[in-house]
């Protein structure tokens, strides 16, 4: 019976002396799981490795009971999108995504069929017949996403599949990867964005400098979110003024000041709170001229998480 | 299922999807351009005597016993008695000499041209020569084919098409597309040499047959009639067969190489050295080379001048040839050994483009 699970046994990778990943054990059981960290983190890597692409130089790797060795049989049931166009050159979106099914076997008719399905489920029927080369970055992605699930695979892999996707078909996206997690299939998804695949994973594992800092349920990862200092960047004329009330609140926890004196970097724990209160401050007549997120990509998190939070 | 049956279907499959890349790939261009040099300069050859036979033949042909009547030491006046009206008649006197007027006539019998060369109203020089040699033409084929054609088009060609397959798609950053595939790599190695053999098959041979009757086209038509009657079907298909056996087995050795190299050159140049000094190499290691079997095969030994130079001389002095099923079962020995090689190769081959 085919273990219904993705196995990593103390897996390392390396390119020559630089680390890919370092003695990483997983298991990743069906659901929608992400793998969260930071450009350069070992996602990649950890994909390539999963679906063969690499090769560990330790450790082994089993896909529901499959070595990622053997790609005749691993390719059957997994689907990865990478992310880079593997479409030849000249080649339309429809032809790049049937000429892979001809190699699984399928007749050029139950190709075409299949190819057209995959198309309309990423949305991408209208400018099937365009070449790849002219699509939009949102375009190749879904292109990339209709050849991955156009044989329906057990096992989905996706670098970065969110990237540069449009509101709209990043809500029909995440639905698909969801309908696929709810047949008992496995969806892996990378992102260096942890409240991108906040929402959507049932569990997550973060991955720093090649090793995993934590995996579970979303919920656990999440706490620890909530408990790390977001950053803020203000504008504003009167910024020592705006700083003395904030440093005030308990859940601000630090504060820069700009050297210009017209901003501030504010850290704090509740953006709820630090949002009320920026709401009284410019209601007691202190202007703000802007407020800016400075911190939405993952990295300070894991700097947080890494070193135990500040 | 997967079965022997279906793998070769995969082979072939894979072939089909990557023939196309293989022969409208911006890079191959310049394949085309060494496989079909050769018959442009055959072509241009042709068109020259053509159209010299044309205007030359617009002009009264001298019967060759009249121009063989000519003699060294007659008088203007009695040569054109003899001969009539030349088909070029042109006069001329050095400036720095205070000699006599010069004149220069040639006349065309419909096959030869008789050059003459006068001096004081009498003749001094009379050359002939054919229009064109059909002989000597063969001859320039040969050495066009073997110094040329196996030795450098065919080489650099496949040198271009088949490293192409693995290691111009890794700098693409395509391959992935083929591994990600239900498909063992030995399976993805066949299919991808299959269609690299398929267009190199398809451009050389095409190429030295294309050349083959670009020197055949402007021969005189009795001429060729005989060639033909004299075997020369024969010299065609081992021309054609050469060429697809060098890409056979350059074919081989330049795939293996795209999966272990990342930089052409250096293998080019090894395999370069050690096919240009074959000929020295103890029989044993002289087996281990595509050019050994290929010219064997080659219909007509490649001309060498008297005045080559010594080095040159040695480097394209060809070995001593092999019986042709010699050749050809040791050029599928050889091809068979470097396909395994690559065949274990490309089971270790990772993509990794970042570094490529």
């Amino acid at each position: 019976m085919i273990t219904p699970e993705i196995r990593l046994d103390e897996v390392s990778k390396f390119y020559g002396e630089v680390l890919g990943v370092n003695r990483v054990t997983l298991r990743i059981p069906p659901g929608i799981t992400s793998l969260v960290g930071p450009n350069g983190s070992g996602k990649t890597t950890l994909m390539n490795l999963i679906t063969g692409l690499v090769h560990p130089d330790r450790g082994t790797i089993e896909v529901r009971g499959i070595s990622p060795r053997n790609p005749e049989q691993l390719m059957r049931f997994t689907g990865y999108a990478t992310q880079y166009d593997a479409a030849p050159r000249g080649a339309t979106g429809y032809e790049f995504v049937s000429a892979g099914l001809l190699l699984y076997g399928y007749s050029s008719e139950e190709a075409r069929r299949m190819a057209w399905k995959a198309l309309e489920r990423v949305s991408l029927t209208d400018a099937a017949n365009r070449k790849v080369a002219a699509y939009s970055k949102g375009m190749r992605q879904r292109v990339r996403l209709a050849q991955a699930i156009a044989h329906d695979p057990e096992v989905l892999v996706l670098d970065e599949p969110l990237n540069g996707l449009d509101p709209l078909v990043r809500a029909e996206t995440i639905a698909l990867f969801r309908e696929f997690a709810n047949r008992g299939r496995h969806v892996v998804l990378s992102s260096h964005v942890l409240q991108e695949v906040d929402v959507i994973s049932d569990q997550v594992i973060l991955i720093a400098n090649g090793m995993i800092i934590a995996e579970g349920q979303i919920r656990g990862v999440r706490d620890e979110m909530h408990e790390h200092p977001s950053q803020f960047l203000i504008r504003c004329r009167d910024a020592s003024r705006i700083a003395s009330i904030l440093f005030e609140m308990d859940h601000v926890t630090e504060i820069k000041l700009h050297e210009d004196r017209l901003g501030m970097l504010v850290w704090t724990r509740s953006r709820q709170e630090f949002s009320r209160a920026l709401t009284r401050i410019a209601g007691n007549g202190s202007p703000i001229d802007s407020v800016m997120a400075a911190d939405e990509n993952v990295d300070a998190l894991y700097e947080y998480l890494i070193g135990g939070g500040r | 299922m997967i079965n022997n049956s279906f793998r070769l279907r995969q082979v072939w499959m894979i072939a089909r999807l990557q023939l196309r890349r293989v022969f409208f790939a911006r890079r191959s261009l310049w394949v085309y351009l060494l496989a079909f040099f050769p018959a442009i300069i055959f072509i241009g050859h042709g068109i020259e005597v053509k159209i010299k036979r044309e205007r030359w033949g617009g002009h009264a042909v001298t019967t060759p016993a009249k121009l063989d009547s000519v003699r060294e030491g007659d008088t203007e006046e009695e040569v054109i008695a003899k001969a009539g009206t030349p088909i070029t008649d042109q006069r001329f006197r050095r400036r720095d000499e205070e000699e006599p007027e010069r004149r220069y006539m040639r006349y065309y019998d419909g096959t030869r041209q008789v050059n003459l060369w006068f001096r004081s109203g009498l003749l001094v020089q009379k050359s002939t020569s054919n229009l064109i040699d059909f002989e000597e033409d063969r001859q320039v084929y040969a050495g066009v084919f073997q110094y040329f054609y196996l030795r450098l088009a065919i080489f650099f060609g496949c040198l271009g098409i088949f490293m192409n397959l693995f290691r111009g798609e890794m700098m693409d950053k395509t391959l992935h597309f083929w591994m990600l595939t239900p498909v063992r790599r030995e399976v993805l190695l066949a299919g991808k040499y299959l269609a690299g053999l398929i267009a190199a098959v398809v451009i050389f041979t095409g190429g030295a047959l294309f050349c083959f009757a670009a020197m055949l086209w402007p021969q005189e038509t009795a001429e060729v009639q005989a060639f033909w009657r004299d075997g020369g079907a024969s010299h065609a298909f081992w021309y054609a067969a050469a060429a697809a056996l060098a890409s056979l087995g350059y074919g081989s050795v330049f795939l293996a190489a795209g999966l272990l190299v990342r930089n052409p050159i250096i293998p080019a140049a090894v395999l370069l050295l050690w096919e240009g000094i074959n000929g020295f190499l103890p029989a044993v290691l002289q087996k281990l080379s595509v050019l050994y079997y290929v010219q064997s095969l080659c219909p007509v030994p490649a001309p060498m001048d008297s005045d080559t130079p010594a080095l040159a001389r040695m480097l394209l002095a060809p070995a001593e040839p092999a019986p042709a099923a010699t050749a050809v079962l040791g050029l599928l020995a050889v091809t068979a050994l470097v396909l395994w090689f690559a065949s274990r190769a490309v089971t270790r081959l990772e993509i990794n483009y970042s570094t490529d």
